[in-house]
């Protein structure tokens, strides 16, 4: 295969690498240069400005009330989502005991499985739209619904204190099923002999979800925390399309990705939505640096 | 977790035959080592009670949909609809832009996976069967700009396509999914490829194939399961989407996605029909998602190179 190839790789690549050259590399361009220019989104861009629209992010409560809500769901999305995804992961695969010299799940584990997994296949639109109605502020709502009528109801996304919980929730119920997946694919890759050779010398679940899953399935979980992260300096569907006034009430659910938006879109403040975008961007990539490197550690090998 | 009597921290050599055998009746033929009963049962419990809790709003959003309007509604909820109907469905299929939003959605969607499938198998072949300067640099760029939220280009995004005036277009989008689905379709694919063993493209070389014949009847047709995943997923990301095609069309130019989130702010409360179609919008997906469970199973070039 040595004669020859550059005509292939050339020809094979040339679509793919214009596409991301003009969709991501000159649009990432474009926004760092726009970031720079106090412009409404409409006619030319003449008006620079330096660093102005950075100066201003500092000064704008929105900018560290939005931080607050990223930093939120960065440290509680990935965590929640993790630990159940592990221990379900490891209930279907190892939870059930031993039969036969056969590791089982518990019960109807490849049930189970699809289960977990429905949510992901529901747009983020729909899955809005339905916990909508889960967290409905009066007796029509599902959760209000199921309490006497003597209660009061909750009122979920309406009160500032619990609303950023409520997208948490929906962001945990529509993750855990891949990431369930996702480990037990890891776990099914581990030899069952370690498990056995491991409960034969008297290891209970917990010691042997503790001191063999956990570090086999390493990687797979640094990978999954990266992953879950970046969704949690996204999450502008959900509190775009669920919450009160979209971002409220009175603030209290907005992030990063929605003041983009509405900067953008509706504020007509396009410059400073592009050096939103540019935090957005660094945040992100300082974020899943951070975490790949401070996570690193000798992998062990099944 | 464990209950204390059925769980032997050390036995003695001595007691485990018996031990074992106990305890082996009482667990109706599973041989539980070092493993409690109750332990059993708290686990399967524990799966029980998340299941419900994941199922529990879809299967509302089914109960809701099979409603009569005055039922969907009522202050006192109904867990099961005494009088199920599909009126729901057919003011759904009947609602303004319903359908011309579906043939958008599908128009839109099999474009851009189409797209990525041929631009994606190509830059896959390269990548897995050539060495070259720069293969790495590729790989990385592809992988890191899928991690970036997509938010943060919509405003240049925008821009140029209205530049090229592809806004307010399906071609505009379609070229957008293309773009969105690209990094996913290249990784996969390249997997896939890796795994058909080199010398299956050897073989066929020294037996006369040129290269090309190589790729169109080696590699391709052994990476059909991987085209079949491919697509699927980028279907379903395709299909699911709505910020893009929402923020660069006007309303007559959406898909179901941006018609069901117009049709909750404009329609509040009729829950049922909305429901109904969200059903309808998640059919294709699930089909979809039953699809692929299939195919991965099937393997992927398992006995190609045995025969």
């Amino acid at each position: 295969m040595r004669h020859g190839k550059y005509p292939f790789i050339i020809g094979f690549l040339v679509v793919p690498v214009a596409l991301y050259a003009v969709f991501v590399v000159w649009a990432y361009i474009q926004a760092f240069y726009l970031s720079v220019y106090e412009w409404s989104g409409l006619g030319p861009v003449e008006n620079f400005v330096g660093l102005e629209n950075f100066r201003k992010m500092w000064d704008d409560t929105t900018f560290w009330q939005s931080i607050k809500h990223n930093i939120f769901l960065l440290v509680f999305l990935p965590l929640i989502t993790v630990v159940l995804a592990l221990v379900f992961a490891f209930l279907l695969n190892v939870g059930g005991g031993h039969k036969g010299g056969v590791t089982r799940g518990v019960w109807g584990s490849k049930v189970y499985r699809i289960i977990f997994f429905f949510p992901q296949l529901l747009a983020l639109a729909i899955v809005a739209v339905i916990f909508g109605r889960v967290f409905g502020p009066d007796k029509s709502g599902m959760i209000n619904g199921l309490f006497p009528e003597s209660w009061s109801p909750w009122l979920f996304l309406a009160d500032e204190r619990y609303a950023m919980g409520c997208i948490l929730v929906v962001l945990v119920w529509q993750a855990v099923g891949f990431y369930v997946v996702l480990f037990s694919a890891g776990m099914g890759n581990i030899p069952t002999e370690v498990y056995e050779a491991a409960a034969i010398d008297g290891a209970s679940r917990v010691t042997l979800f503790f001191k063999i899953t956990i570090p086999l399935l390493w990687n797979t979980v640094q990978v999954a925390w990266v992953y879950l992260g970046i969704a949690a300096f996204d999450a502008f569907a959900l509190v775009n399309i669920m919450t009160v006034d979209r971002g409220g009430p009175d603030g209290a659910t907005s992030v990063l990705s929605l003041m983009i938006y509405r900067n953008a879109f509706e504020f007509s403040q396009a410059g400073y939505a592009s050096a939103l975008g540019v935090v957005l961007f660094f945040l992100t990539l300082t974020f899943a640096w951070v975490t790949l490197s401070a996570t690193r550690r000798e992998s062990v090998e099944a | 977790m464990v209950a204390p009597a059925a769980s032997p921290a050390a036995p003695a050599p001595a007691s485990t035959v018996p031990l074992k055998r106990r305890r082996a009746k009482a667990d109706d033929g599973v041989i539980t080592v070092g493993r409690s009963r109750a332990g059993t049962i708290l686990a399967n419990a524990a799966g029980v009670v998340f299941s419900v809790l994941m199922l529990f709003p879809v299967y509302w959003v089914l109960n809701t949909a099979f409603k009569p309007a005055d039922e969907v509604l009522a202050l006192e909820p109904t867990f099961w609809p005494t009088s199920p109907t599909l009126d729901n469905f057919i003011s759904a299929f009947k609602a303004p832009l319903f359908l011309k939003d579906m043939l958008n959605g599908v128009i839109v969607t099999l474009l851009a996976v189409a797209g990525a499938l041929v631009v994606g198998f190509l830059g896959a072949l390269s990548i897995a069967r050539f060495s070259f300067y720069g293969r790495k640099a590729i790989i990385l760029v592809v992988l890191v700009v899928q991690l970036i939220p997509f938010l943060s280009l919509l405003i240049p995004l925008f821009l140029m396509l209205q530049s090229a005036d592809l806004t307010n277009s399906l071609i505009g989008v379609s070229i957008t999914y293309l773009v969105l689905i690209l990094p996913y379709t290249v990784w996969t694919l390249r997997g896939f490829i890796s795994g058909i063993p080199r010398e299956l493209d050897e073989a066929a070389l020294i037996d006369g194939c040129t290269r090309a014949q190589v790729f169109w009847r080696i590699i391709l047709p052994l990476t059909g399961p991987g085209l079949v995943a491919t697509s699927v997923y980028g279907f379903i990301q395709a299909w699911n989407e709505f910020i893009i095609i929402n923020t660069l069309n006007s309303p007559d130019k959406q898909n179901l996605m941006a018609w069901l989130l117009q049709n909750q702010t404009t329609r509040g409360t009729a829950w049922g029909p909305l429901m109904a179609g969200a059903i309808i919008t998640s059919i294709p997906v699930v089909i979809f998602f039953l699809i692929i469970q299939r195919n991965i199973a099937t393997g992927l070039t398992a006995g190609a190179v045995k025969g």
